[in-house]
This record gives C-alpha cells, sequence and structure tokens, in this order.
C-alpha cells in the first residue's frame, strides 16, 4: 500500500434539512390560540400541557415569538371583552358575584397560560423588553374590565354603599368584599388607592363629619365618646376584615379628625357633662375613653391637661382661701391631702401615670398651696395632731404612708424655713408634755426632713430629742442620789440645751415656797456634775400636776402649767387676792398673768377661781377666790395650756417678723459667697443666684436683696462699679 | 552794665513758735509761699496750728462769701481738707497754690469765681463725692443724717436741678425708712438725676440696680403725680 495521509476525522454536523413550513408558525399559533379559548371555556381538561408547551417553545425557538405574543395580547384582549360585558349586564347584587366569579375563573385562566408560555416567559420577553405574561394578564383585567366606562365607577359605587349599609348596621358579605378589594390590591396599590381607598376616605370623612354633628348635638360628652369608641373600632376591624392594612391608620385618621379633633372643645366644655364634670363626679371610665381618644389627635391631650389644671388651680385656690376653712389647720391639710389623693387616683386610674398630667398636678399644687401665707403652718399643724393622737393605735407602715404624704405637701411649700419654725415650736411641746403617741414615728419624720433638706434642717431637732433623753437620765441619776426624798413635792426636769430650742427667753416668776428646796437641790446636782454651765429655769413652759381639795371634800387632780400653779397655790394662804397682788406675788407677766386667770377663773367646767367681777377681762383690782362649789365629773381635771394652737393674728405676724429677719443673714452669707468666687457680677445675675442658691429654703424678695446689697456695700464687704452702676464687685 | 542776677532770695523761715505746729519739712521755696503762709498764719489758731471755724468765719467777711456757700465747699475740696471747719496747713497750702492765689485780694477774686470750677463732668462727680465725705465727721462714721443731706443737696445739686432737689428734698423729710443716708445712696441721687427724666417715669426699671431709696422715691413721685 502506498503511504496514507492521516486524516483528522471530522465530525460534520448533522446538517439535517428542516423543511420550514411557511405556514408553520400559523399553524402552531392557531394550536395555541384554540388552547386559550378551552381554557377560558373551561374545557381545559381536554388539552396535553406538554404539546402545547412544546408548541409555543418551538414558536419562539424559531423567532416566532413576536407573533405568539401579539397573538396572546389579542385573544386575551378579546375575552376579556366579552367577560367585562357580561360583568356590566349582571343587575343589582349580582354584579360583584359575577365580578367575583370572573376574575377568579381568569387568574386560574392565567396561570394556565403562563405555564404553556412559560419559555416565552423567560427568554423572548426579558429580551425584548415586554411585559411578562401574567402581569399582562393583570394589565389586560384591569385596562378592560376594571377600567370599562360602565364598571370603574359602579365598582366603586357598589363597594362604597355596602360600607354605608354595614356602618348603618347591617350585615354585608365581608367574603366577597374582602374577594374583591384583594383583587383591586392585586392590581397593583395605585389601583387600589386610586379606584377605591380614595374614594372611601373622602366618603367617610363626608359620613363622620355628618355623625359626629348629629350626636354631638344629641348626646352628653360621655356618650359621645362611647360612640366615637366604637366607631373607631369598627373602623379598625372593617380594615382588618376586608381592606388593606395600610388603610388603618388612614382611617383611624379620619374618624380621629371629624369625631374628637373638630369638637374637640366642644366636648371638653360641655355643660353639665364635660370634662370638668367627669373630674368633679371620679368618672374613671369616661376620663379613660376621653383620654385614650383624645390622645390619637395632636394638641388632644393639651387640651384635657389645661383646662383639668385650670380647674384643680381654681379648687385649690377657693380651698386655700376660704375664710371658713381657715379656722381649722387639721382639717385644712386634711382637705387638701384629699384633694391630691382625688387627682392622684384620676391620672392612676384613668391617665395610665401619664408624667405631663402628674407634673401639671405637682405645679397645681405649689401655686395654691403658696397663695396662703398660713400654708407652713397649718401643715405642722396637721403634724402635730397627727403625732399627739391621730395616729394612736396606727400600724407601722400605715404611719409611714401619712408621713409620706405630708412630706409631699412640705416639698411644695415655697417658705420652707416658715415651716421649720412652727415646726419646731410645737415639736418642742409635744416633747415637754410628753404628748407624743410614738417616738418612732416623730424620728421617721426627721429622717425624711433631712434627705428633703439636709443636716442643717434637722440637727436642732435632733438636739431636742437628745436632749431628752438626756433629761431622763439626769433625773435618774438625780433621784439615786438623793438619800432623803421627804415629803418635797416629786420634780422632773427637762434640762434644754439654749439655741436647741425655741424658747423665749423669759424672766423667772417666783416659785412657791413648797418647791424652792428640790428645785435647789435638783440646781446643785446638776452643776456639780456638769462644770461651766448654767441653768436658768424656763417657767413659761413646765407643767403641774397639783392635789385640790374643794369646799365638800371633792378632791381633784389638776394638771396646770408652772404659771397656773404659781397663782393657785397663793390661795393656800389667803382667800382672797386681786390680780395686782398676785402679780407682785408671782412676778408673772402681766400679759401671761391675764391669760393664766382666765383660763382659771373664765372657762366654764375649769373655774377652780372665782371672779369679781364675773367679766371675761381681767382688770388689775378684779379679786379672785379660791372655788369652794368647783365640781368636774373627771378626778383629773386638764387646765395648762400647752397644746399647739394656730396662731392669733398678733402671735402670726410676730412669727412672720422673726422668720423676716432671720432671712436676712442667710441673703447676706448667701451674697457674700456668690460674690466671692465670682468677683465682680452685675445686679440682675446677684439676684438670680441668691434666689436660686436658697429655693430650698424661701423665696427671697428682690427689694430685700437689693437692700442686703446696699447694706454690704456700706459695711464695705462690696462695692459699685465707678462707671457701670450695675455691676458689684467684691472687696477682699 | 548787666545787671547782677538776682537771685531767688531763700527767706529764712521763721519756724512756726507755737508750740503744738506741725514739723515742716524745711525746703527752699519761693515767694510766693512765703506768702501762702502768711495768710495762713493770718487765720490760724496758734494754739491748734490750724485754721479753725472762728478763722473760717474771718475768711469768709475777707472775701464776702458767706460759710454756707457752695464756693466754700468747693475751696475745702481744692484744698482736699479732711475735718469739716479746720484747714491744716498743708491743706491751705494745697489750696492756694491750686488757685494760684498767694495774696488776699487774688484770693478773694480766686473763691468767688469757684463756681465756674465745676463745669467739667468728672470734677463735679469727685467734688460731689468729696461733698458727702466732708460730713463724716466721726471717726467710722459712714452715714450722714437726712437734715444734713438735704442741706448738702440744696448746696450743691440746686443750682443745676432745682425741681428735682425740691421734690427730693421734700420726699426726704416726708419718708421713715431711713434717718440716715450713706455714699452708695448720696452717690445714687446724683446719677438719677442725671440719667432719668422726671416726666417719664414710667420707663423706671426697679429691678435695675437702683438704690432701694431711689424706688421708693419714684414711688412717691408717681403717687403723687396721680392726686
Amino acid at each position: 500500500m502506498s503511504s496514507q495521509k492521516k486524516r483528522t476525522f471530522q465530525i460534520e454536523a448533522f446538517k439535517h434539512r428542516v423543511v420550514v413550513d411557511p405556514k408553520y408558525a400559523e399553524k402552531t399559533w392557531k394550536v395555541l390560540e384554540h388552547a386559550i379559548h378551552e381554557i377560558y371555556n373551561h374545557n381545559a381538561s381536554g388539552l396535553s400541557f406538554e404539546e402545547l408547551y412544546r408548541n409555543a417553545y418551538n414558536m419562539v425557538l424559531h423567532k416566532f415569538g413576536e407573533k405568539l405574543y401579539s397573538g396572546l395580547v389579542t385573544t386575551m384582549t378579546s375575552h376579556l371583552k366579552e367577560i367585562s360585558q357580561s360583568i356590566e349586564s349582571a343587575q343589582g347584587e349580582i354584579f360583584l358575584e359575577e365580578l367575583n366569579r370572573k376574575w377568579i375563573d381568569h387568574n386560574k385562566a392565567l396561570q394556565m397560560i403562563r405555564d404553556i408560555l412559560m419559555y416565552m416567559d423567560r427568554t423572548f420577553i426579558p429580551s425584548s423588553h415586554k411585559t411578562p405574561v401574567h402581569e399582562l394578564g393583570l394589565n389586560l383585567w384591569r385596562d378592560v374590565v376594571i377600567h370599562s366606562s360602565k364598571t370603574q365607577a359602579r365598582l366603586r359605587d357598589t363597594l362604597l354603599e355596602l360600607v354605608l349599609r354595614e356602618r348603618n348596621g347591617e350585615v354585608i358579605n365581608r367574603g366577597l368584599m374582602r374577594n374583591i378589594i384583594k383583587m383591586l390590591m392585586d392590581l397593583g396599590l395605585s389601583v387600589y388607592q386610586e379606584d377605591f381607598e380614595k374614594h372611601f376616605l373622602s366618603v367617610s370623612a363626608n359620613f363622620y363629619c355628618l355623625e359626629s354633628q348629629k350626636f354631638i348635638e344629641t348626646c352628653d360628652c360621655g356618650d359621645y365618646l362611647k360612640k366615637a369608641e366604637r366607631r373607631l373600632n369598627e373602623e379598625i376591624e372593617r380594615v382588618s376584615h376586608y381592606l388593606d392594612p395600610r388603610s388603618e391608620i388612614k382611617i383611624t385618621n379620619v374618624v380621629e379628625k371629624e369625631m374628637i379633633d373638630s369638637h374637640m372643645h366642644t366636648l371638653v366644655h360641655m355643660e353639665n357633662s364635660g370634662l370638668v364634670n367627669m373630674l368633679v363626679d371620679d368618672k374613671y371610665e369616661d376620663l379613660g375613653r376621653m383620654y385614650s381618644l383624645f390622645r390619637r389627635v395632636p394638641t388632644g391631650l393639651t387640651v384635657v391637661k389645661d383646662v383639668m389644671t385650670a380647674f384643680v388651680r381654681d379648687t385649690g385656690k377657693q380651698l386655700v382661701m376660704d375664710p371658713e376653712r381657715l379656722r381649722d389647720p387639721v382639717d385644712f391639710v386634711q382637705r387638701l391631702l384629699d384633694l391630691k389623693d382625688k387627682y392622684d387616683k384620676i391620672i392612676n386610674m384613668s391617665f395610665t401615670n401619664d408624667k405631663t398630667f402628674q407634673n401639671a398636678l405637682n405645679s397645681s399644687f405649689e401655686h395654691f398651696i403658696n397663695l396662703n401665707a398660713r400654708s407652713p403652718e397649718f401643715i405642722s399643724l396637721f403634724v402635730d395632731d397627727k403625732l399627739r393622737r391621730g395616729l394612736k393605735g396606727v400600724g407601722e407602715e400605715d404611719v409611714e404612708i401619712v408621713l409620706d404624704k405630708v412630706m409631699m405637701l412640705f416639698r411644695y411649700l415655697q417658705e420652707k424655713d416658715v415651716f421649720e419654725k412652727y415646726y419646731k415650736q410645737h415639736l418642742a411641746k409635744r416633747l415637754l408634755s410628753g404628748k407624743t403617741i410614738s417616738d418612732d414615728a416623730e424620728r421617721s419624720l426627721i429622717v425624711k426632713l433631712k434627705t428633703e433638706c439636709g443636716y442643717q434642717f434637722t440637727s436642732k431637732l435632733e438636739g431636742m430629742f437628745t436632749d431628752m433623753k438626756t433629761s431622763y437620765d439626769t433625773m435618774q441619776g438625780f433621784y439615786a442620789s438623793q438619800s432623803d426624798v421627804g415629803d418635797s413635792p416629786s420634780l422632773v426636769v427637762h434640762v434644754l440645751t439654749t439655741g436647741s430650742w425655741p424658747t423665749q427667753p423669759s424672766p423667772q416668776c417666783n416659785l412657791p415656797s413648797e418647791l424652792l428646796g428640790v428645785c435647789e437641790k435638783f440646781r446643785a446636782y446638776y452643776l456639780g456634775t456638769h462644770n461651766g454651765r448654767r441653768l436658768s429655769w424656763q417657767t413659761n413652759m413646765g407643767t403641774a400636776d397639783l392635789k385640790a381639795t374643794f369646799g365638800k371634800g371633792q378632791k381633784h387632780e389638776l394638771n396646770v402649767s408652772t404659771y397656773q400653779m404659781c397663782v393657785l397655790m397663793l390661795f393656800n394662804n389667803a382667800d382672797r387676792l386681786t390680780c395686782k397682788e398676785i402679780e407682785q406675788a408671782t412676778g408673772i407677766p402681766l400679759l401671761d398673768l391675764k391669760r393664766c386667770l382666765q383660763s382659771l377663773a373664765c372657762v366654764k367646767g375649769k373655774n377652780v377661781l372665782r371672779k369679781e367681777p364675773m367679766s371675761k377681762d381681767i382688770a388689775e383690782d378684779d379679786t379672785f377666790f379660791f372655788n369652794d362649789k368647783f365640781t368636774s365629773k373627771f378626778f383629773k381635771v386638764k387646765i395648762g395650756t400647752v397644746v399647739a394652737q394656730r396662731e392669733s393674728e398678733p402671735e402670726n405676724l410676730e412669727t412672720r417678723q422673726r422668720v423676716e429677719e432671720d432671712r436676712k443673714p442667710q441673703i447676706e452669707a448667701a451674697i457674700v459667697r456668690i460674690m466671692k468666687s465670682r468677683r465682680t457680677l452685675d445686679h440682675n445675675n446677684i439676684v438670680a443666684e441668691v434666689t436660686k442658691q436658697l429655693q430650698s429654703r424661701f423665696l427671697p424678695n428682690p427689694v430685700v436683696i437689693k437692700k442686703r446689697i446696699e447694706s454690704l456695700i456700706e459695711r464695705e464687704f462690696l462695692e459699685r462699679d465707678r462707671v457701670d452702676r450695675k455691676l458689684y464687685r467684691y472687696l477682699a | 552794665m548787666p545787671r547782677p542776677k538776682r537771685k531767688a532770695a531763700v527767706p529764712t523761715r521763721s519756724s512756726d513758735a507755737d508750740s503744738s505746729a506741725r514739723p515742716e519739712p524745711k525746703k527752699p521755696r519761693g515767694n510766693q509761699f512765703n506768702r501762702i503762709d502768711q495768710l495762713f498764719e493770718s487765720y490760724v489758731n496758734k494754739t491748734l496750728g490750724l485754721i479753725d471755724p472762728e478763722g473760717i468765719e474771718a475768711l469768709c467777711n475777707d472775701v464776702n462769701v458767706n460759710h454756707t456757700d457752695v464756693r466754700m465747699l468747693i475751696f475745702a475740696w481744692k484744698m482736699k481738707a479732711e475735718k469739716q471747719g479746720y484747714f491744716s496747713k498743708d491743706e491751705w497750702r494745697r489750696g492756694l497754690k491750686c488757685l494760684g492765689a498767694d495774696t488776699r485780694p487774688k484770693l478773694k477774686k480766686a473763691i468767688e469765681g469757684l463756681d465756674k470750677e465745676l463745669k467739667v463732668p468728672e470734677c463735679f462727680e469727685d467734688f460731689y463725692s468729696y461733698a458727702f465725705q466732708y460730713c463724716l465727721t466721726e471717726e467710722k462714721q459712714r452715714s450722714v443724717d437726712i437734715e444734713t443731706i438735704c442741706e448738702l443737696l440744696n448746696i450743691v445739686l440746686k443750682s443745676e436741678f432745682p425741681n428735682q432737689v425740691n421734690l427730693l428734698v421734700e420726699y426726704l423729710k416726708v419718708q421713715n425708712d431711713y434717718r440716715a443716708l450713706n455714699m452708695d445712696q448720696w452717690r445714687s441721687f446724683y446719677r438719677f438725676f442725671k440719667e432719668v427724666d422726671f416726666h417719664d417715669l414710667e420707663n423706671y426699671d426697679s429691678s435695675q440696680a437702683w438704690t432701694v431709696i431711689i424706688d421708693n422715691f419714684v414711688e412717691w413721685l408717681k403717687e403723687k403725680e396721680k392726686n
């Protein structure tokens, strides 16, 4: 064999001469067209999915996608036109049902068609930027069926009418509504909004506008709110059942605006049933409803809060300025506490403990409590009453609750230093007369005051307690050291540290001779154990128990003040004495003596002395006799006046003056402190700083501050700038 | 022939023979000083070494000016006299040198024209404060009684603010918040007259740093105007 060249094998492509039947495309299309018809005619069962798919596939493959697509469009459109007509001709109730049925059918058909044409959907359509089959089907439905001139408006009106009927109490086919609405949503959000939601909202606005107008004229506030709440809930429920969730906020806004916002002020101020009436009558449910409804509109809660604040201020103001109320301080304070409790409860039960309301309430209280300058005194008297007898037998926890409430009122006071003054006085009386029901309660309150105001506020008060304890120990020691007690009266001494106690220095009166012995013994004992101290008897503050025997032998034990004791003991040695004689013998200051004699001779049931003439006033030559005929049901008769009482006007004035005097050095100290650190400062800033520094104790008067500055200038602590007279300079 | 230059004669200073005279630093002085000292001697109280009220009275006669005249006060201010009613030698020297007067006629003329010294505002303020200071006679005294204040106001401010001074004096006599006033309050009067228009009291702001007495005065003025 001759040399054979190696030949590379080439396998040639199978050139199968495909006879492209010119009618191929047309024939294939016809098959598919027929299939579409059958599908729409509910005859799909006879079709072969595989064959149809292959046909569609081939068309696209052989570049007949365009024809396929346009054929699809045409065919589907013509079917939809038929469907549209049948829907349009549906009568009455059937309209929606027909629409719904046809829609379901169309969706089924569309799905099948899409499955068949899937290859086209995936290849031809993207590359030619045409609308995919499913979407195409929806668009055609929208354009041909829904937006047909007859159907568009009718659909809208039908839906709205159903909503109206439901609002009027009828039961409607919610399932059908849901399906139709879902159809609109499937067609696109803009379809839902433009074809339905927009109109739904505006029609609803009208509806509620009219309805609210009607209700306002016929209902009282509470009923109106109930109705509004019901409507609101209805709408929310409606949305959840057959509308798009995004509509909820829109429809609730409509209801809120029409039913609440437009009528806010009318509702709040409605006569006999408005907010104020609800507050007065503790209508917790109605108030809660108002709160939750008004919360939904802008400025709603502000309106409620403002009306409530104004009313509370007014009520409080009337309370504190009422002259009747001012006679009984304990009652006065109790009413304040009751008022606070009432509104606390309202805010708690109806206003979800809203902080802005709490703050508004607090500022109202702060406002009117300080309208009455005697509030600090009264609060102290209230505490006094509680600690003296009111809290007797009350459990520890409840005592704490009462004290905490007192502290709350205390915080509202602007003039805390005035309270301190009275509290000290009242506490002193309680301690000295031994009339406090619970030491623990007293101490608990002191601790609370200390936490609130700092150590300085309470250091003296604590000193008072210490003195009481120390005095007790001293007495123990004293009696232990006395071997021979004998017949001398038993003495109990409280030694008070000057400066801690609110004592008014007053000259010692002449004690009866029976007492002098034991008093001296005590003095000697005390000074013996405490070097370098000075003792002075405070005869204006003590008490005494006297055993008295009257005319028919009736015995009584009289509990009296020291002054009263001095006066009565004189009658052991004299039958009759004039006021002047008593004054000379006892050395009691005249004003105190007169009060003392009045309490012994002019008070029914306590008149152990008889007075001539019988008038209530005491003149110098009035004569006094021991009242033989005195009787009393009780063995122990209390005549002493040691109980804390509300001050008389002149006393009140005096206390005020003392407080003002006390404030001056505090203001000066503040000014000096501020100027020392700032060196130079202008007038307005000093006033502001001083006020800020002192606000925990009292509110300083700007004129008083100015006077103190001038005084400091005169004493050369400060100087005024030569050029700028508003500027002050600290002089080191 | 050239005149020999006449040197300034060095006066043999006759030191003050008074026992309580204040020691003087011996410096060479010109004739002017000599004459000033001589003038001083003509009024001095020999035992005190100071010109006392009597001496001042004599001076007033010589210059024909009343001792309550504002010009005497200005004179004292020029001298920076410390003690009311008395002039020391240093103060005398200071004053007369300031006035450029070394003879009695020159002094008379100078004192007569003293009220013109106050035209400059800074000078007036200094003088105004001095006037108050001059009334503090006791050591550690800080305030001057109302009577004296009223007189002082009349002397010092009346020419410039006649209406205002009358009203203020009326008020001071009527009020009983203060029985004496201090320098700060005194100074505030002049400032008040300068800065506040009595016809426009509505704009007065009492929260500003005016003294309390001025605040009260304005209140009183407003009340007066209403009635």
